[in-house]
């Protein structure tokens, strides 16, 4: 096995030769003759060669290399045989050479390092390179100029300009226009998450203007049911919950609801996304809260609503209590975890980057630093101090000012002294009737023995005679009765001390009722003085280093600099928040209008333009269409940053209005060239998510309530491990109107996928399994939907209920045949349930009940469990 | 415990691909970015369909289903598995040489006051508590040189089912799941059987997949009343208007499959609940334990009061496993091993609620051949210090306590490619650490996965522009000496 070698060409400053090292020497050879197979998340036959640890590592084969023994190291082994590089000609002899001597040496990557040292890319300084800077999403988005495109009649918006050229420029064309019915069931569902009634399928039917789906598109987008389905989707990648869960003990949070709230309005009123952004990130800071507080009699609604907002960032678990502070290292196991986790989810709504690789290590795929994710953290510093926490039950923010709360503690300390006083009046009260029954029970007492029981009760129990004893034992209860009967004894003899402790206590509860109380706000807000933040070394809260700034990622090339001074020691926020914001909110931001243009594109096509939508660096996927994107992108932060007009450019386009349909004779070519349909030759097929699917099998019996906003409804768990609201709570409101409990989700929506809320969710996942369709079948919420389904077409439409349910459930007029073959097992049906009835006379405890009624509940059951109701086309 | 030494890769990702770029000249970085987007980054067009298909495993598997005996609260490792004649010759003496500064709360020694005896061909030492479990001594390969990292209950519970001391992640049977998909599509592929009598510490997160897709998580199973939620309706259906109602909703589904050809969700779905309906009846077949012998529940101490709750759950997991279920947890309320006052008795009360019906297990898998594909692990998230415990500045005298010991402790693994008979490193003389070859969780899941045909280092998950792994950072190796 012994190959011949020539000795490299390492020879440093003519004389000494210099050791090899794994960055200059072998990495050229592995990165040209090995990484294109060894290398990534599934390198062949496991061995990844990218990095010195994973080369130690090894692959299947086990470990590539053994120190200091080239002759037994595989690496070695499969190079010097020739076997690898299996492609082109194998290694040259000073190739194999360097890595024979290299792994003789030790295998070690720098001079004095023993290649397990981490520090080495914990640095400082962190050159970026034109490559980095020039990547697509860290450069602003361009101008780009309609492209001409050769048939324009499927022209109607600025996105078919761009989808078309580059169908055609792939020899492809968009599929055509989708039925008035679908295209109306689509939308409906795309902007308020239920379907469309018959009566608006109808209008939509007869309306034959030309501007018909504009006019639609309209009326939907100024539903209030619209800031109801995109609030969620916001609340997704917020990592809204309304408990805090981490241990086992998952505690509720009251009021952030409030925040789910805010966010349902701001989308109803199109707040302009640099706002809700502002709003969200510094509302407090944005507003001045702190000198309103400070000054204001009253708190405006508009600093209450900026308050709100921030509840953005407090949406990471958190379970800390007071007696954290007697854990160990507790910053490390619970603090710190917080805020990286805030930060997170900060960073992947707003700028679609993955930051917290960053937490231990320089990032791995983008050029972002650790040095810089600790600036990131800085900005979150102000709030989230782990040297001097507020345990999270404790961070509550009264809708008041200061005057408010001032007089609010002096009206409140009145009170209590009230209340003290009638409490001392009761209690005299009750010393004195207790002295009246005792001299009246005395008073009966036969004459002889009063004297001496009266001294033996007063004695003291220590020092009483034995007779003394006796007596005390025998009528201690009828003078002075215990403490339990008293109350009774007392009102028994004396009706006119029952009346004055009635008083008394009337006027307490009403002294109780006219407490001030504010409700509060699940805010973020600075804690007082200045701040310090250090890099932690390989993310280890135990190992500190360096104190950092606040500061942005730099290889975003954003045109104003992100600006922050420290503050003048007397203010009470640091401002380090708002600057972030300000500096995210820029028009020419590279990735912060981008970043939200691609999320409502995602939920209008089922794949973003960009399909990894929290991850807009290397490891993300290039975009589809980038200066589609751009445009979209431009044209946003351009016209106030309105979401609702980025709606209309995808909603009125051909693009979106086209058929999902799959024809295998019209889609030959396409789906060989594109099988992803990344060019969108067709719209794409998409289930429902948990809450339209829920929502609409309530609403098409006529049960969902569309009342919006309100504090959450509380959830219960069943003995049989199912949660549904609780008791006596409203069963039938929109989804989101449910508590979202990070330990246990509502059964119904947990079953098709809602996220539970770890941080955030960016791309909800889909599974399709059969404990979902068990629940779809047996659970007692769709069978109750079902059968509010059939009363309904019993009372609207009891002579043709079959059609009328094809036309409720699936918004659409039934086909030809379909209403006899629904009927005729409507009609069979109804026959078993009468065969049942007469065979159950004799046991009529097990009647099924009416069969038409039973038969009608079928049909209703079928068609909400029917992949035509959850799917979309 | 050191895991540094493998968090830092040490050329950054980003420099390589940008010598990369350098290196193939002409090439613009976006096309080669675009190429490795295609097979090798992680995030690369996101999966968004996942089931519970049978998948390719990595390597001829030695087992084909686990069953996780997971023991709450700690079982004292000095009292059960790992005899320690020095503890008890020094009982009541100070502990000799280093203890942990956490460890202030214990005092004396406390020897243990159960005896221990050879077991078996192999003769390893088994307590007294364990008379019935030690009569498979030939069968069992101990861990005694286990240890974790934390001495809170919820951490080292996520240790010991997810592999890292932080909450959300996926636990080992929710990675079978999702690296081997399941042999029988009727049942569940990670079936959770918890204590009737109530959760255990760390609820329903006990069979959580974390981030994995949800498909992947526990169902728990009832051994008492309806076995899984939603499995009938709360108002029985005639069989026949109950077929009428599937037949009629398979019509509605293939007709509208018929205008949408090439949606493979579609055919996915109408199959969940063909799938739904085969599991209502499988299910029922499963579970129900009347159908076993009278021998077989005397077998499992389903005739004692004592035994009879973890005793039909070990039987439901013997006839789970044989139905080709991937993965069985069996879960006791509460945490019963948590014997921080009166350790004496509260270890051997827990023993005498699992060793019968453990036993029984072993013998009944054996009987049926069944052992040699399926692995047992047995063992909770720590053990209990070898002194004895203070609370609040007092000590039981006669009644002591053993508090949460991280720093050594025993689980065993019997079943498909273990070798048996075996007793695997060792804590010093006192049982304070594991001092010879100190086995890591990460170990221990890795030989898991690797018995079940996994490799650790090649089952991963894209999350976040990252492959995570079941053993996470962590230089884990499946440990060679427990194979046969």
């Amino acid at each position: 096995m012994v190959v011949a070698f020539q000795t490299p060409p390492i020879v440093a400053n003519d004389t000494q030769p210099r050791k090899l090292t794994f960055v200059d020497d072998v990495l050229p050879i592995l990165t040209s003759r090995c990484l294109k197979c060894h290398s990534g998340n599934r390198p062949k036959a496991g061995l990844n060669l990218s990095e010195r640890p994973l080369v130690m590592r090894g692959g299947i084969s086990g470990p590539a290399i053994r120190v200091a023994a080239a002759q037994s190291s595989l690496l070695w082994d499969r190079i010097a045989t020739g076997e690898m590089p299996p492609q082109g000609p194998p290694l040259s002899g000073a190739e194999k050479g360097i890595i024979r001597t290299w792994i003789n040496d030790g295998a070690i990557n720098q001079a004095g390092e023993d290649g397990e040292v981490i520090d080495s890319h914990e640095s400082d300084e962190y050159p970026l390179t034109e490559s980095d800077r020039n990547f697509w999403s860290f450069r602003p988005a361009q101008h780009h100029k309609l492209p001409s495109v050769e048939t324009s009649h499927r022209m109607r918006t600025p996105v078919d300009s761009f989808v078309l050229h580059s169908l055609q420029q792939a020899g492809l064309n968009l599929s055509s226009e989708a039925t008035p019915e679908t295209l109306l069931r689509r939308t409906t569902f795309d902007l308020i998450g239920l379907p469309p009634t018959p009566e608006e399928v109808t209008d939509f039917h007869q309306d034959t203007s030309p501007d018909a789906y504009e006019r639609a598109t309209d009326r939907l987008l100024s539903s209030p049911h619209y800031g109801e389905r995109w609030g969620r989707h916001w609340l997704d990648i917020a990592g809204y919950a309304d408990s805090t869960g981490v241990l086992g003990a998952d505690y509720p949070l009251h009021f952030m609801f409030r925040y789910r709230d805010y966010v349902i309005q701001a989308f109803n009123q199109d707040k302009p996304y640099d706002r809700f952004l502002l709003e969200q990130i510094a509302g407090d800071e944005l507003v001045d809260y702190h000198s309103a507080f400070a000054q204001e009699e009253r708190l405006s609604p508009k600093i209450v609503e900026a308050l709100i907002a921030t509840g953005f960032l407090r949406t990471a678990p958190d379970s800390s209590r007071e007696d954290f502070n007697t854990i160990k290292n507790v910053e490390a196991l619970y603090y710190y975890p917080t805020i990286n986790d805030q930060l997170k989810i900060l960073m992947s709504s707003t700028l679609g980057l993955t930051v917290h690789c960053a937490k231990c290590h320089n990032h791995m795929f983008d050029p972002i630093s650790q040095q810089e994710y600790y600036e990131l953290q800085a900005i979150l510093m102000g709030a989230y101090r782990p040297k001097s926490w507020i345990p999270q039950m404790h961070r509550r923010v009264p809708e008041a000012t200061k005057s408010q709360l001032d007089s609010a503690k002096k009206h409140n300390d009145q009170l209590d002294a009230e209340i003290a006083e009638r409490n001392k009046a009761k209690e005299v009260l009750q010393s004195k009737y207790v002295q009246l029954l005792a001299e009246l029970r005395a008073a009966e007492l036969p004459d002889s023995i009063r004297e001496d029981v009266l001294l033996a009760v007063q004695e003291k129990a220590a020092e009483r005679t034995a007779l003394q004893s006796y007596l005390s034992e025998k009528f201690q209860t009828l003078l002075f009765p215990a403490s339990e009967d008293l109350t009774k004894t007392l009102s028994d003899n004396y009706p006119e001390y029952t009346s004055n402790v009635k008083t008394l206590d009337a006027e307490i509860a009403s002294r109780n009722g006219r407490r001030a109380v504010f409700d509060e706000i699940r805010a973020i807000y600075d804690l007082p003085g200045d701040v310090p933040t250090p890099f932690l070394h390989r993310g280890d809260a135990l190992t500190p280093g360096h104190l950092v700034e606040p500061g942005v990622v730099r290889v975003v090339s954003a045109p104003q600099q992100f600006a922050w001074d420290r503050p003048t020691a007397a203010v009470p926020t640091s401002g380090r928040r708002l600057a972030f914001a300000r500096w995210l909110t820029q028009p020419s931001h590279p990735l912060t209008a981008r970043v939200m243009t691609n999320r409502i594109w995602l939920h209008h096509f089922g794949r973003g333009i960009v399909s990894t939508p929290d991850d807009f660096g290397r490891a993300g996927e290039l975009p589809s269409h980038p200066q589609l994107l751009d445009w979209l992108s431009i044209d946003f932060a351009g016209h106030r940053w309105s979401v609702k007009r980025l709606h209309r450019h995808i909603l009125h386009s051909s693009t979106y209005r086209q058929q999902s349909a799959f024809i295998p004779a019209t889609h030959a070519t396409a789906s060989q060239q594109d099988p992803e349909n990344k060019l969108l030759w067709r719209q794409r097929l998409r289930r429902l998510e948990a809450e339209p699917i829920r929502d609409s099998m309530l609403f098409v019996g006529g049960r969902l309530r569309k009342q919006i906003f309100g504090r959450h409804i509380p959830l219960a768990s069943h003995p049989n491990g199912e949660v549904t609201n609780a008791p006596n709570t409203d069963a039938y409101r929109r989804s989101i109107y449910y508590q979202v409990l990070r330990s246990k989700p509502l059964t119904m929506l947990g079953a098709f996928d809602q996220p539970r809320m770890k941080t955030n969710c960016a791309v909800r996942d889909q599974s399709t399994v059969s404990t979902q369709a068990l629940t779809v079948l047996n659970s007692d919420q769709t069978v109750n939907a079902a059968q509010a389904f059939a009363a309904h077409l019993e009372s609207e439409a009891a002579k043709n209920p079959v059609s009328t349910a094809i036309r409720i459930a699936y918004s659409r007029a039934p086909r030809v045949g379909e209403t006899e073959t629904m009927t005729a097992f409507f009609e069979s049906q109804i026959k078993r349930y009468q065969q049942l009835q007469k065979e159950a006379e004799t046991a009529p405890e097990k009647a099924p009940g009416a069969p038409r009624f039973q038969a009608l509940t079928d049909l209703c059951h079928m068609l909400l469990s029917s992949n035509e109701f959850i799917y979309i086309d | 415990m050191s895991i540094r030494n493998t968090i830092p890769p040490a050329i950054p990702r980003r420099q390589l691909l940008s010598q990369m770029g350098a290196g193939f000249g002409g090439i613009a970085l976006s096309a080669l970015l675009q190429e490795a987007g295609s097979g090798h980054l992680a995030t690369a067009a996101p999966q968004t369909h996942f089931d519970v298909s049978l998948k390719q495993p990595h390597q001829a598997p030695r087992a084909k289903a686990v069953i996780q005996l997971f023991m709450h609260g700690g079982p004292s490792h000095v009292d059960l598995l790992d005899p320690k004649p020095l503890l008890t010759k020094h009982d009541g003496g100070t502990a000799p040489g280093e203890v942990a500064d956490d460890e202030n709360r214990t005092t004396y020694l406390l020897g243990s006051p159960f005896k221990f005896s050879p077991r078996g061909q192999s003769g390893i030492e088994y307590s007294e508590l364990l008379p019935h479990i030690g009569g498979h001594a030939d069968r069992i390969a101990v861990i005694r040189s286990m240890f974790t990292e934390h001495r809170n209950h919820e951490h080292a519970i996520w240790m010991a089912h997810t592999g890292r001391i932080i909450p959300g992640r996926p636990h080992y049977g929710s990675w079978l799941a999702y690296g081997l998909g399941t042999e029988n599509q009727e049942l569940p592929a990670f079936v959770s059987l918890p204590d009737p009598a109530g959760l255990p510490v760390d609820e329903t997160r006990n069979w959580s997949a974390g981030w994995l897709p949800p498909v992947y998580q526990g169902t728990p199973v009832r051994s008492v009343g309806p076995p899984v939620l939603h499995l009938h309706p709360t108002k029985a259906r005639a069989q026949n208007t109950d077929a009428a109602r599937l037949a009629f909703l398979k019509e509605l589904n293939e007709r509208h499959k018929a205008a949408r050809p090439g949606e493979l969700e579609l055919d996915a779905r109408i199959k969940s609940f063909e799938l739904a309906a085969r599991m209502q009846l499988s299910a029922t077949e499963a579970l129900n334990i009347e159908q076993e012998t009278l021998t077989t529940q005397r077998l499992y101490g389903m005739h004692e009061d004592k035994t009879k709750s973890y005793g039909k759950r070990c039987l439901m997991a013997r006839r789970l496993v044989e139905r080709g279920v991937r993965f069985v947890q069996i879960l006791m309320q509460g945490q019963p091993w948590d014997t921080h006052t009166a350790n004496t008795a509260g270890t051997k009360d827990c023993c005498a609620q699992t060793d019968l019906p453990v036993s029984g297990l072993l013998t009944d898998l054996e009987q049926r051949g069944l052992l040699d594909s399926t692995l047992i692990v047995w063992g909770g998230e720590f053990g209990r210090t070898p002194a004895a415990e203070q609370r609040d500045g007092n000590i039981a005298k006669g009644n002591e306590g053993r508090d949460h010991h991280p720093y050594g402790f025993s689980v065993w693994l019997a079943g498909g490619g273990i070798q048996g008979g075996q007793a695997y490193g060792a804590t010093d003389d006192f049982g304070y650490r594991s001092v010879v070859d100190r086995t890591q969780t990460a170990d221990l899941h890795a030989t898991i996965l690797h018995l079940m045909g996994l490799s650790h280092e090649e089952l991963v998950f894209g999350r976040n522009g990252r492959d995570e792994r079941l053993t996470d950072v962590y230089d884990a190796h499946p440990i060679k000496a427990l194979l046969s």
